[in-house]
């Protein structure tokens, strides 16, 4: 029966908006609380950024310009970063944890000999920096992905309320009114039809 | 999982990361070099995080745009202020936010 | 109709990140590497943080007794920006997250509740659709 089909379909599509656009409400209380934090983080990394090309600036001016480069191309190179993911509904994003990032002026790897403080504070300062960095990274990258997710969610939902239900309804309604038309025309024919064998009788 | 992490950068923004220990580091010339190294960060199977200063992302222009929708998960690209502090007019997430709320208040006025 | 399609993919996809098994609270704290699976593989990991923060709320008799992660249930039938918590010991957790005192089976939460349960526990607490 093709009306029972469509009201099926109409209930689908009901139950199927209804959840989406919880999905949809849910994705953002996430994303709100994402870009609170990237707001707190950026504030700090750039504070702290600033600081690091500062403390380079005087390196460059106290240690010389060939020999903070010299420092950079000898420095121990093993920073690195842990990287898992989490879910967050039909979503996969980063969280990340950086590995060996602030580390003891014997540690870094540039001779001892002929350097100075100022190069110890700007490789102190970048150090910290990354951390802040990575942090950084971590958020903005998940930010981006839910705001993809919401997005494709929103289209959804909107395609569901303002163009498939409203379709699926008019469907059902026209359909159900023809039926109701055919009806009453086949009884009144049959009326007419009874009347006219008992005009015989 | 453990990854590695490179930069994109100037010289002296350059000079500043391995200070801090980053090993994959790549001085800015010229921009089909710069793109080339980025393609070949971007398919790497170790490196998780590529820094790159605002300022050469924007000189790449739409070739960077592109390559940041359509990369994969990981590397996680994040672009970051120089020396001079130079920062591109339209904050890309501030837009996001504009597009997401700004929708977001269409929807539910219709609930 | 090719709606319909992309509807039944939709909500099939919908509890797509829930995991095949969660794993009991004396087991996330006890491992190394806490984490649960999803069905398509993909990995999903607890912060330590919070299941130090769980772990103070929780008697450690009833360690083994907390699944997580916690279920946060949507139902549309209980309206929209609802959402229930089920569990003696999930329940206690989500009160005590949400400054209440609450020793019920069950209860319903609602948005500014929800959004503060997300911030506190990110990891530990996930979104359950209920499609059926």
């Amino acid at each position: 029966m093709e009306l029972l089909k469509l009201r099926q379909r109409v209930t689908l599509a009901q139950k199927g908006h209804d959840l989406l656009r919880e999905k949809m409400d849910a994705l953002v209380i996430e994303f709100f609380e994402i870009v609170r934090k990237i707001g707190i983080v950026r504030a700090k990394t750039m504070q702290q950024l600033s600081s690091a090309y500062r403390s380079l600036s005087t390196c460059f001016a106290v240690q010389g310009t060939i020999e903070t480069y010299q420092a950079a191309r000898e420095a121990k190179k093993e920073v690195g970063v842990d990287i898992s993911t989490r879910h967050i509904m039909g979503i996969l994003v980063p969280t990340i944890e950086a590995k060996l990032v602030e580390r003891h002026a014997l540690a870094r790897g540039y001779g001892m000999y002929a350097t100075s403080s100022a190069l110890d504070e700007a490789s102190r300062d970048f150090e910290r920096a990354l951390g802040d960095l990575i942090k950084l990274a971590e958020l903005e990258e998940g930010a981006r992905e839910i705001a993809l997710e919401l997005e494709k969610t929103k289209r959804r939902v909107n395609a569901l309320e303002y163009v498939i239900l409203p379709n699926l309804k008019s469907m059902v309604k026209f359909i159900s009114m023809r039926l109701d038309e055919m009806e009453r025309e086949n009884f009144s024919r049959l009326k007419r039809i009874k009347a006219m064998f008992e005009g015989r009788e | 999982m453990s990854f590695k992490i490179a930069t994109i950068a100037d010289a002296e923004t350059a000079a500043g990361f391995a200070l801090a220990g980053v090993q994959d580091v790549h001085i800015h010339e010229r921009k089909e070099g710069t793109l080339a190294k980025l393609d070949e960060l971007l398919v790497s199977k170790d490196v998780g995080i590529v820094f790159i200063t605002y300022r050469i992302a924007e000189e790449l222009g739409f070739e960077f745009r592109r390559r940041i929708k359509t990369k994969k998960l990981l590397p996680v690209v994040l672009r970051i202020p120089d020396k001079t502090g130079w920062l591109p007019k339209v904050d890309e997430l501030h837009e996001i936010i504009r597009r997401t709320v700004g929708a977001e208040i269409i929807v539910k006025g219709g609930s | 109709m090719s709606t319909d399609r992309i509807l039944q993919f939709e909500l099939a996809r919908l509890n797509a990140h829930l995991p095949e098994q969660r794993i009991t609270l004396k087991d996330a704290l006890s491992s190394s590497n806490p984490q649960v699976v999803a069905k398509d593989g993909s990995k999903h990991k607890f912060e330590r943080v919070e299941l130090e923060y769980i772990s103070k709320i929780v008697h450690a008799d009833d360690w083994d007794k907390l699944r997580l992660p916690i279920l946060i249930a949507v139902n549309p039938k209980l309206g929209r920006g609802a959402a229930e918590i089920s569990g003696e010991v999930e329940v206690k957790v989500i009160s005590q997250v949400l400054g209440k005192e609450c020793r019920d089976r069950e209860i319903v939460i609602y948005r500014p509740e929800i959004a503060v349960v997300r911030a506190k526990l990110p990891t530990t607490t996930q979104y359950f659709f209920m499609v059926g």
